[in-house]
């Protein structure tokens, strides 16, 4: 019912805004503890777009993606999310935004299923543990649902991290590195949940090293070289090489 | 999301986390036992004991207990960024506070129902004279000095200033709780105080609310992912 209101609120503000892009960020910028990390990035990201973020170490993806999920307020430039004040962080509009960080963001000591279930009721999903069982399943770790998340591997660790983001089925997803540390077949399944979750209409930015992978996977790449854009192309544009190039020699 | 049901979720989930290993609640209560166990010893068990001043004895355990309490539940949040988590969810941050001091809150209760015994029997303290109103007064003074706890574990914990820091924040911020928790006490056990006690009880009720809603509106301000 709370995830109805909630969902109510977003349509509604929704309506008033018009049909938005999903991600509409002018002269972008973040400064963090002194240091420029950002500078004025614009783009503007329609809804179900798969778009990969490239970049070297501390070139500003994970700032970027912190900054576009909410959790970071930009110092300077504007951003709107589905045509509405980034900077508000509404309820309604974090409702909508699902991040897959560096860190998995779970609990140690609860199991994936009682973090999967207890993230599913912060969020007002109808029927939280059924949720959480089919997210289990999908990422292909049913039979481990009650094991305590320190006692999985990295790669499952990942894993139950993506589930964690999705357990509200938000329109847009934010992964950083989604896809470090799981074996290829994971990476396959995970390749594959990704691309399923595109042609619903999810709208997902990822950042990543890997640039083939990304060059596969998203329909546009941005590259980003010390906090500023320095390429944003459709991916069937480019080549590898390119990228790296552009980039400075990082993924 | 409601505030209220928000904040019952997290504190479940932090009370089920000490569950597993109750690795808070082991260290505290070892903590506060020590506490009155050495402080026994300084006085003297035997003879008289210290009296009414049992109750003040007790609070020095409830306070470092209840320190590391403060500690402990948000150390939980900083390991692999699961505050982050809790940020991004569509509750208000008001409930994350809500939520951290209800499972403080508890945990304190806990500690109190083990050492307050010990100190009873250590002490030769006569509890009997009125339970209730010691219940009662034990009950508000935490509430006040666990809503600054609370805020500020969040503080420290979102700095780099980690660890003892707490401490040092806590300990001079609810000195008027502490203060007056302990007067009520004496009052209470102690015939020839008796006359400030009713006065004393409305102040604490006063810097109780003044704390929490001091810590609730201070709270969205200092958490940080």
């Amino acid at each position: 019912m709370l995830i109805s209101a909630q969902q109510a609120e977003f349509t509604a503000e929704r309506a008033a805004a018009g049909a938005a892009p999903a991600v509409s960020a002018d002269g972008l910028g973040c400064t963090i503890d002194g240091r420029r990390v950002l500078s004025g990035i614009s783009l503007e990201i329609p809804v179900g777009a798969a778009v990969s973020l490239l970049g070297a170490n501390g070139a500003g993806k994970s700032t970027l993606l912190r900054l576009l999920s909410t959790l970071v307020a930009p110092t300077d430039g504007r951003l709107r999310l589905f045509g509405f004040d980034g900077s508000r962080a509404t309820a309604a509009l974090r409702a909508r935004i699902g991040l897959v960080g560096h860190q998995s963001m779970l609990y140690r000591d609860l199991s994936l299923l009682e973090n999967l279930e207890f993230f599913g009721k912060l969020y007002g999903v109808p029927a939280p543990r059924e949720r959480a069982m089919h997210l289990i399943t999908r990422l292909g770790l049913a039979g481990r649902e009650h094991d305590p998340v320190r006692a999985l591997s990295r790669g499952m660790t990942q894993r139950v991290a993506v589930a964690r983001a999705l357990v509200h089925s938000p329109p847009l997803l934010l992964a950083d590195e989604p896809f470090s540390g799981l074996d290829a077949s994971s990476a396959a399944a995970l390749e594959e949940l990704f691309e399923a979750l595109r042609s619903g209409g999810t709208t997902i930015i990822m950042a990543s090293h890997d640039v083939a992978q990304s060059l596969r996977l998203s329909r546009r790449i941005i590259a980003l070289r010390a906090g500023r854009v320095v390429l944003d192309a459709p991916s069937c544009s480019l080549d590898a090489e390119e990228v790296l190039e552009t980039t400075g020699g990082g993924g | 999301m409601n505030t209220l049901r928000a904040s019952l979720l997290l504190a479940a989930k932090d009370l089920r986390i000490e569950r597993r290993g109750y690795q808070t609640l082991g260290l505290v209560i070892v903590l506060g036992v020590l506490i009155v166990v050495v402080l026994a010893m300084a006085l003297g068990t035997g003879g008289a004991g210290p009296g009414p001043g049992a109750a003040a004895i007790l609070w020095v355990a409830y306070l470092f207990g209840g320190t590391l309490c403060f500690e402990k539940t948000m150390a939980v949040e900083r390991q692999d960024d699961a505050l982050a988590g809790l940020l991004l969810a569509p509750i208000e941050r008001g409930a994350v506070f809500a939520g951290k001091l209800l499972a403080n809150l508890t945990l304190m209760f806990c500690l109190a129902a083990v050492i307050t015994p010990v100190g009873i029997l250590l002490f030769h303290f006569d509890l009997s004279a009125a339970p209730v109103r010691y219940a009662l007064i034990t009950t508000l003074g935490m509430i006040g000095f666990a809503a600054i706890g609370t805020l500020f574990a969040a503080a420290a914990a979102s700095s780099r200033l980690q660890g003892g820091l707490l401490a040092m924040l806590v300990f001079p911020l609810t000195l008027p709780v502490v203060l007056t928790s302990t007067q009520l006490m004496l009052a209470t056990f102690d015939p020839a105080r008796a006359q400030s006690g009713a006065a004393g009880l409305s102040i604490l009720v006063a810097f109780d609310v003044i704390f929490l809603a001091a810590s609730w509106l201070a709270f969205d301000l200092l958490i940080e992912p």
